[in-house]
């Protein structure tokens, strides 16, 4: 540690006096410190590490900015290790807001979506009983069963009080009548929406 | 994605910008401007928006609680300047808050020992809102002054360092306002100057925490 602040603080008086090759060297030095800790820091928090790169170098443009700020006469690693950890905090708080930003689903975002006919779960069980509804009692009472309550072919049968072939003729029946409601349906909003 | 590469690229981008001067006043420098520019706006408000004469500046000088008032103030100005150094200098050490203690102990052991038997609310009904407004507002430009040299600094906290330019600012403000403040009692100093100086230490972090970050 002593001998890094040594080395480090030598470097950033090299570069007042003008030697970009030793804060170079310095840059690419912290660079490579910053990397092991902020990946281990991401990884983790469980957050991805693909920001790692970037937030090193938010860190060395803020050195970088402040570089000519640190007083000569006092320790580099403190002065330092308090600039390495208020980026660390702003580039937390940043990805933090755009993940809040990411997550946040407003009111009337979700009223938008939730109130759209048909969008949602009970908009799928309206269409059902309004379908069921243009349908012959006997038909309704068939599909009803089969589709809905999930009773075998036997079951409803003898719910019914009919024989199976029956159940299934009747069955076949409703669902032709209900795929050509559903393809009048569709061509009726399709007109009615160019 | 960014690569290593990329960063190795940036870094010596920015190595060829070794050596290029920068001239800038010193943190040191800057502060201290920031504060005796604060001092004098607090001072230059007092005069234009109170009579000063009214109450008679022998008259003032003379009395007891004046004197209270402008210590315990400056005293707490005292120990926001330290603090101000503090909070634009990565790396200090955060002991400089006890420099906040000595200002504290002497509103504390001035209203503890009050025996002026004056009202903690005031001499009239009006006394504890306009003192407060008015030290606040006599604390605004200095507060903008300070906040404005920290700049110069190295922030890392930016609502700390504006809330510690706020403090100061506010106990800049107490003292100005001292010049015409007709409340003497102590317990009414040591509660209200201290109220008003928390509300400017609040503005400062709100204002500090958009204005001191880079």
């Amino acid at each position: 540690m002593n001998a890094r602040e040594h080395i480090w603080a030598e470097a950033m008086r090299a570069e007042r006096r003008g030697d970009a090759a030793a804060y170079e060297q310095l840059l690419g030095d912290i660079a490579a410190a910053l990397r092991i800790v902020i990946r281990s820091r991401l990884s983790r928090s469980g957050a991805a590490t693909h920001d790692a790169e970037d937030i090193v170098q938010e860190v060395l443009i803020g050195l970088h900015m402040m570089r000519r700020r640190w007083d000569q006469d006092r320790p580099f690693m403190p002065w330092l290790h308090a600039i390495v950890r208020y980026k660390l905090v702003d580039a937390a708080r940043q990805r933090q807001g755009e993940a809040r930003f990411r997550g946040e689903l407003s009111f009337e975002e979700w009223c938008n979506v939730a109130e759209q006919p048909s969008a949602g779960i009970d908009g799928h069980r309206l269409d059902v009983n309004s379908a069921l509804s243009g349908l012959p009692s006997g038909q309704r009472d068939v599909v009803r069963s089969l589709a809905i309550d999930g009773a075998s072919v036997r079951e409803t049968a003898q719910k019914l009080e009919t024989t199976e072939g029956t159940v299934r003729m009747t069955f076949h029946r409703a669902l032709q009548r209900l795929a050509a409601a559903a393809d009048l349906e569709a061509s009726n909003t399709k007109s009615a929406k160019p | 994605m960014t690569s290593t590469q990329d960063t190795d690229r940036m870094i010596h981008a920015l190595a060829r910008q070794a050596g290029v001067p920068q001239s800038a006043p010193s943190y040191g420098a800057a502060l201290a401007a920031g504060i005796v520019l604060s001092l004098v706006s607090a001072v230059a408000l007092v005069l234009l928006l109170f009579d000063v004469r009214q109450a008679g500046l022998e008259a003032t000088l003379a009395n007891a609680a004046f004197h209270y008032k402008v210590a315990s103030m400056l005293t707490l100005a005292a120990g926001g300047v330290l603090l101000a150094r503090f909070a634009g200098r990565p790396g200090s050490s955060a002991l400089a808050f006890i420099a906040l203690l000595p200002g504290v102990a002497i509103l504390l052991v001035g209203a503890a020992t009050d025996v002026s038997g004056l009202s903690i609310l005031g001499v009239s009904k009006v006394s504890v809102p306009s003192c407060v407004a008015a030290i606040v507002t006599l604390s605004l430009p200095g507060l903008a002054s300070i906040l404005a040299a920290m700049r110069r600094g190295v922030p890392t906290r930016p609502a700390l360092g504006g809330a510690v330019a706020g403090m100061l600012a506010g106990a800049i403000g107490g003292a100005g306002y001292a010049i015409v403040c007709k409340n003497d009692g102590a317990l009414f100093v040591a509660l209200w100057y201290t109220v008003a100086m928390a509300i400017v230490t609040g503005m400062g972090a709100l204002i500090g925490r958009k204005t001191l970050a880079w």
